[in-house]
């Protein structure tokens, strides 16, 4: 069996695969012009670029709207609305130079003024903006001249260019946000490469070329059409068949059939999404660390690896960061050992081994497929597991945050700070260990707001050690982000956050 | 019994019957493999000498999981078919022999349900209940309630003027006695049929209910939920869609044709 186990290199390969090789595409001159049709299987509900979170939606604003600053290939921040920006005051300070000449859709002029009325409404709770929590560190913003822009910050924050990058905080023109939030849903105005020509939710989204682009000559593509397939099977029937050019997300047991199908390239990126196991350590009888290693040793990785994700991902071990992100340790490899694993919990007072009830929503698949998995793996070692599947709207009003034992499905983060602070520590967006380790609270703390690389390595290299320590989850794979595009197409990539998109780059030959 | 099998429908049915008995009886003893384990060595594999009907999406063994899964299937076709025939007679025997209004009201609110089709109901029940095979099987049962009710009935009314009854009310017998000992006994001919025969859509039911997610959990062996867990395998493999999907047809067939034969035989006009 080949050892997937990512090494910081292979990774680093792949992302140059992943970005450079579309990078090298362009140089040959790219062909202005046509349209390109991609495929999606969720629906895009709204257009809302500050409250939206839809699979299919991230594409849409990507392509309306532009940021500050944009992620790059390797997860750093890019110059997008901002050419650059300087931290000072121990990072409590930010100020950002913007692009002179920039314009919205609509030909109004886009100044300091846009940046701060569209950071104002996310730091508003009614608007319930899913960038909130990652930049409420704001105290204030203001407009220094039309062309500069400067954040003052409550605490220290080293990541707050990356921060200022979040998907549902791209730049609204200070004229749409006077008027109601509601409009944003079907009328955006944004200053991205492309503008919206016809929103029909239910079937196809269609965008055409911003002329006004701020990047001389791009977008190459005229329109880019995105066409709803809620059945998968007929996704992929238009797909093979050349109907669509671009598949937005790939099944991983469809992936092999479009890999190797005629004229169609499959991409697989390496990412830090994940399955994991939810265990809450304020009740028996996870509140027993011995009791969380030793499911942790009945599970074999590579075995999920292979039959769960089709050998689509890496195996990884209960630590949250993979190794797409900077500070990101070894984690030592947890073998599938259900004897000493058996052992382990009668050391804690089961010799008999625990029955528990083990929830999965039905959405995605992977989740109760991952379960069963788990169940069948864990009986040697003495654990009685009955799954229990529901559909994902009753797990969400149920069992999610709730429950203390199911199965949990999460993006991977731009930052360090960001997967720490969404899940693991106490005050953390959602939640749901019950670990409260105030040791790990404190070194994320520092963490985030040191500005010495080197300091910064170290404290979350600790605070990774404690995750590994306290085992709080059962992460017991990363899961590659799939995607396929036609042989026409040039330049279609998907980075591993799967927010950002550059479909100004893409040409069709 | 020789009656039934005489006509070439009766004579399959009561084979795919029989086949299906012996699955569900000696299903766990023949089974090859454990039902559960994974051969991850061999996943999503067509027929071969190992594995008679091949493998699924983790390697368990389908034959095996086909033998097991069997009970779970034909026992929620029995029960709910079961617990809806009892419901529906009790309620339709009643509506016959009280006659009046009374039977006025239960008929009409009956004939406002059947309006309902069966699946919809059950999954409307499903819905409010939760999933679940227990919840699946009452949903089911209730289904079937009106359909049963008036089958019972119109039976009873034909019986209520024959003879033996005025007799024994002649005689002086109670309403209970009459209708266990006189009514039901002669009526139970037709609502047998309908029985059998609504074993084989309550089969169907259920296979569908599990395919959706509302019925039997996974690891379960049911065959409705095996077509839904290959579902997304089916291209690589339709092995693990068509084994369960095959099963589940020739179960349905078999009662149905069954339940045919045995209406042709109560038929006094189609005796020769």
């Amino acid at each position: 069996m080949i050892n997937l186990a990512p090494t910081r290199r292979a990774v680093i390969l792949g992302l140059a695969i992943a970005f450079v090789i579309p990078g090298l595409s362009f140089a040959q001159s790219p062909k202005h012009g046509g349209t390109l049709k991609i495929s999606h299987s969720t629906r895009i509900a709204t257009l809302n670029v500050l409250q939206l979170s839809g699979p299919a939606e991230y594409p849409s604003v990507d392509m309306l709207y532009s940021g500050l600053t944009r992620i790059g290939p390797d997860n750093s921040p890019t110059p997008d609305l901002a050419m650059d920006w300087v931290g000072a005051e121990d990072g409590t300070v930010f100020t950002f130079n913007l692009r002179s000449g920039v314009t919205f859709h609509d030909g109004t002029p886009f100044t300091a003024d846009d940046v701060v009325a569209t950071f104002e409404a996310i730091l508003k709770p009614e608007t319930s903006s899913p960038a909130r929590s990652v930049v409420d560190m704001i105290e204030s913003v203001e407009a220094v001249d039309p062309l500069t822009v400067r954040f003052n910050l409550s605490i220290s924050y080293a990541d707050f260019p990356t921060a200022v990058a979040h998907a549902n905080a791209r730049i609204v023109s200070a004229k749409a946000l006077a008027g109601p939030l509601s409009d944003l849903d079907t009328k955006p105005n944004g200053t991205g490469p492309f503008k919206l020509e016809t929103y029909d939710s239910a079937r196809v989204v269609r965008f055409v070329k911003n002329e006004n682009y701020f990047i001389e000559g791009k977008p190459y593509l005229d329109a880019v059409e995105m066409h709803l397939f809620p059945d998968l099977a007929a996704e992929t029937v238009n797909y093979l068949s050349g109907a669509v050019d671009v598949m937005l997300n790939v099944q991983q047991a469809d992936y092999e059939r479009i890999a190797s199908a005629p004229g169609s390239n499959a991409l697989r990126v390496p990412s830090g999404r994940f399955v994991n196991v939810v265990m809450r350590q304020d009740q028996p009888p996870f509140d027993d660390v011995r009791v969380r290693k030793a499911l942790a040793m009945s599970v074999d990785r590579q075995t999920l690896v292979d039959i769960v994700l089709e050998g689509l991902g890496r195996p990884a071990n209960d630590n949250i960061l993979s190794s797409e992100y900077r500070y990101t340790i070894d984690s030592p490899e947890i073998p599938y050992d259900p004897a000493a694993a058996k052992a382990l919990l009668a050391e804690a007072g089961h010799p008999d081994g625990i029955k528990i009830k083990l929830v999965a929503s039905n959405r995605p698949a992977i989740r109760a497929q991952v379960a069963i998995a788990i169940k069948q793996m864990a009986l040697p070692a003495g654990f009685d597991i009955e799954v229990e599947t529901m559909p994902h709207d009753t797990y969400l009003a149920n069992v999610w945050r709730k429950g203390n034992f199911y199965m949990a499905y999460w993006g991977m983060q731009p930052t360090e700070d960001g997967a720490f602070t969404l899940l693991l520590t106490s005050d953390a967006a959602f939640e749901d260990t019950a670990w409260n380790s105030a040791e790990f609270d404190a070194l994320v703390a520092k963490g985030r707001s040191s500005l010495d690389e080197a300091e910064r390595a170290r404290l979350y290299a600790e605070a990774q050690e404690l995750i590994l320590r306290d085992a709080p989850y059962i992460i017991p794979f990363f899961q590659d982000v799939l995607t396929a595009s036609r042989d026409n197409v040039q330049g279609w990539t998907v980075h591993p956050l799967s927010r950002v998109f550059y479909i100004e780059n893409v040409w069709l030959n | 019994m020789s009656e039934l099998i005489r006509t070439p429908p009766g004579a399959v049915g009561a084979l795919l019957l029989a086949l299906i008995i012996v699955a569900v009886l000696f299903g766990p003893l023949l089974a090859p493999y454990d039902p559960q384990t994974f051969y991850t060595t061999v996943r999503l594999q067509g027929p071969s000498a190992d594995h008679w009907l091949g493998t699924d999406q983790f390697g368990r063994d389908l034959l095996s999981r086909l033998l097991h899964g069997s009970r779970a299937t034909i026992a929620f076709g029995l029960g709910a078919t079961g617990l809806g025939v009892c419901a529906g007679s009790l309620i339709g025997v009643s509506a016959g022999v009280a006659g009046g209004w009374v039977d006025s009201i239960i008929m009409r609110t009956l004939d406002g349900l059947l309006a309902v089709p069966d699946l919809l109901f059950t999954l409307l029940i499903v819905t409010m209940l939760g999933g679940g095979t227990g919840h699946a099987m009452l949903a089911v049962a209730v289904a079937f309630t009106p359909g049963m009710a008036r089958i019972a009935r119109s039976s009873v009314l034909s019986i209520r003027e024959r003879e033996y009854v005025l007799a024994a009310v002649a005689r002086g017998e109670s309403q209970g006695y009459i209708i266990l000992r006189e009514v039901i006994p002669n009526a139970i001919g037709p609502i047998v049929v309908e029985a059998t025969i609504r074993v084989s859509f309550a089969i169907m039911i259920g296979a569908t209910l599990g395919f959706l997610g509302l019925g039997a959990q996974p690891p379960s062996t049911e065959w409705g939920l095996m077509v839904a867990e290959a579902r997304q395998f089916m291209f690589r493999s339709p092995w693990g869609v068509a084994v369960p999907g095959l099963a589940i047809a020739v179960a349905a067939l078999g009662f149905n044709l069954f339940g045919d034969a045995l209406r042709d035989s109560f038929d006094p006009r189609r005796r020769r």
